[in-house]
């Protein structure tokens, strides 16, 4: 009989010891996630910290590592901000559920890939099986600055609906790249039409630092053509080309432009009023 | 405690010359030791049991008591949370080493996004250590090291990536030109072997009542060959299938052959060729998910 209650305590002992663990987790959870310093008094930490080393000499290497730790991981994540040019602006995180188990996390985070803004809501599901443990991404909200570009909300909604999460930054990171390199390189692009008669000819100077134009054509109709050929951006399997340009047009008369862009270029259509 | 005879009244039997009393009292003097041991040894027993109850006992309380506290230190801290929305300084001044353990966290957790995004890494002394994860839609995967140097060139020292993925090939091609096309690259070949592998764990795992045996598959996932039913038949598996993936940045397969095992009749052939057009464009074990739900709604029906 003694061996049993022996047995009840040492069940309870380990229930207890494991309650505690998440307990303390869930503080530390809750502590975690409902402060908020300021990059000024982490700096007024780092001071006081170093000061604080150099007084005592108790727990010395403690405090070094905690000091080199945050160094270190501020390297790391500055490195990876600028290597895949992706830079998070905010992130906040609220835990939701934490069982032995078993934790769900609600991230809210905000950020850009090159020059485009996005902001993410998803829940993190964690399970620990043994040893392993695996990582389960539901509820996945994007929200896209250029949300009406029509490539940028093809990904966005596909990815958000199968809460892939990985392939939303990898699309946006190969978009992005392409996104600024066409940016950059069309910057310099005008398009000047000088007008002098519209129904007897038109005079098309086209300046182009980069691209190509394939045909110009100068006709005596108010309509004109003029092709260009663009890169196509490679992530976008679907085979359509994707046009964004910078078109300054100068006006001379009051002319009614109207811009068609398909497969093959631009096609502008000059009427008169 | 043993009965112990005087030295004198031993001898005094001896001397009486009987022999047997002599065997009986050393019997009885084992027996009375052994008696006396033996309850020694329980109450040495019984007291060590009645401690360690006692110490457990105490150990349970204390424990009570810590998760009593920390229970309520919980409880505390959700109510300030709810009570105001966002985020709220605490009322105590926070040691410095506080601080910095907070940042700590905090770019931990940063970093662990970076992670979700498919390509994180961190700083070595020589270079740069890469991991790429692999996801299908929202189920992380395995995620694989690249441990680079960066001088005099970029070479990679270790990694962890597969042998069937062609990793000379691709470093070859960008490595020394531009690292991000490479890991872009490298991370669409590794996503989707990691995506087809993913399909074929699924439809064995699920639906391997719908499978005759097993999966044949090659390491790289690239080639699937397996025979199948729908499933409400009953023993025979029609249908042979074979999946070939030709582009391996791609988790669906370029040419899908689904033959009939048995001598087909028209519409065996039909729904053979109907299957065919749906492994090229569904996942593997969602067409298979179709089925049993259209298997389901048939049997539904009034």
């Amino acid at each position: 009989m003694d061996i049993g209650t022996c047995q009840v305590y040492e069940d309870e002992i380990k229930s207890l010891e494991e309650e505690i663990k998440l307990l303390a987790e869930q503080y530390k959870d809750l502590q975690q996630e409902s402060t908020f310093y300021s990059e000024e008094e982490i700096l007024t930490a780092i001071k006081a910290f170093q000061s604080e080393f150099q007084r005592e000499s108790k727990g010395h290497e403690f405090q070094s590592d905690l000091k080199a730790q945050l160094e270190n991981l501020e390297a790391d994540l500055g490195f990876l901000m600028k290597f895949t040019c992706i830079q998070f602006t905010s992130h906040s995180k609220r835990t939701v559920e934490r069982n032995r188990n078993r934790t769900v996390q609600k991230h809210r985070v905000s950020g850009k890939c090159h020059s485009l803004s996005f902001q993410l809501e998803f829940q993190l599901l964690e399970i620990k099986d043994e040893e392993k443990v695996s990582t389960v991404i539901t509820d996945l909200s994007i929200i896209m600055e250029s949300g009406e570009d029509s490539n940028v909300s093809k990904f966005v909604s596909r990815t958000e609906e199968h809460g892939h999460l990985l392939a939303f930054f990898r699309s946006l990171s190969s978009y992005a790249e392409w996104y600024e390199h066409r940016r950059s390189t069309f910057q310099h692009f005008k398009l000047y039409l000088l007008l002098s008669d519209p129904y007897i000819s038109l005079t098309i100077a086209v300046a182009v630092v980069s691209g190509t134009v394939v045909q110009s054509t100068a006709a005596t109709l108010p309509h004109f053509k003029i092709q260009l050929k663009m890169n196509k951006w490679e992530g976008d399997k679907s085979g359509e080309y994707f046009l964004s340009c910078l078109l300054y047009l100068k006006q001379f008369e009051k002319i009614f432009v109207q811009m068609n862009i398909d497969n093959e270029g631009i096609y502008l259509f000059l009427e008169d009023v | 405690m043993s009965a112990f005879l005087h030295r004198g009244e031993w001898l005094g039997k001896m001397e009486e010359g009987r022999a047997d009393t002599w065997d009986g009292v050393f019997t009885h003097l084992e027996m009375l030791e052994a008696q006396a041991h033996e309850a020694g040894r329980r109450q040495e027993e019984r007291q060590q049991q009645e401690e360690k109850l006692a110490s457990l006992k105490e150990r349970v309380e204390e424990l009570r008591m810590q998760r009593d506290q920390l229970r309520a230190k919980v409880d505390l801290q959700q109510k300030k949370q709810s009570g105001k929305e966002g985020i709220v300084s605490d009322a105590a001044e926070p040691s410095a080493g506080a601080v910095l353990e907070w940042k700590i966290r905090s770019i931990k957790g940063m970093l662990q996004i970076f992670y979700l995004t498919g390509i994180s890494g961190k700083l070595t002394k020589r270079g740069v250590c890469f991991s790429i994860s692999t996801a299908y839609e929202g189920t992380y995967l395995d995620s694989y090291y690249l441990d680079l140097l960066t001088k005099p060139a970029v070479r990679i020292h270790r990694h962890s990536v597969p042998i069937f993925i062609p990793l000379e090939q691709i470093s070859k091609r960008y490595l020394q030109t531009d690292i991000r096309r490479f890991l872009s690259v490298l991370s669409d070949h590794l996503n989707a072997y990691a995506g087809r592998k993913y399909q074929a764990d699924q439809l064995q795992e699920h639906f391997s009542d719908q499978l005759e045996g097993s999966l044949q598959r090659n390491s790289l996932c690239n080639l699937l060959v397996f025979n199948y039913k729908m499933p409400s038949e009953d023993k025979t598996f029609p249908f042979s299938a074979r999946l070939i993936y030709g582009d391996l940045c791609c988790s669906l397969p370029t040419e899908v052959i689904v033959s009939c095992t048995v001598k087909p009749h028209e519409s065996l052939e039909e729904t053979a060729a109907a299957h065919s057009e749906l492994f090229r464009h569904t996942a593997l074990h969602k067409v298979f998910c179709t089925f049993r739900s259209a298997e389901e709604k048939v049997d539904g029906a009034p």
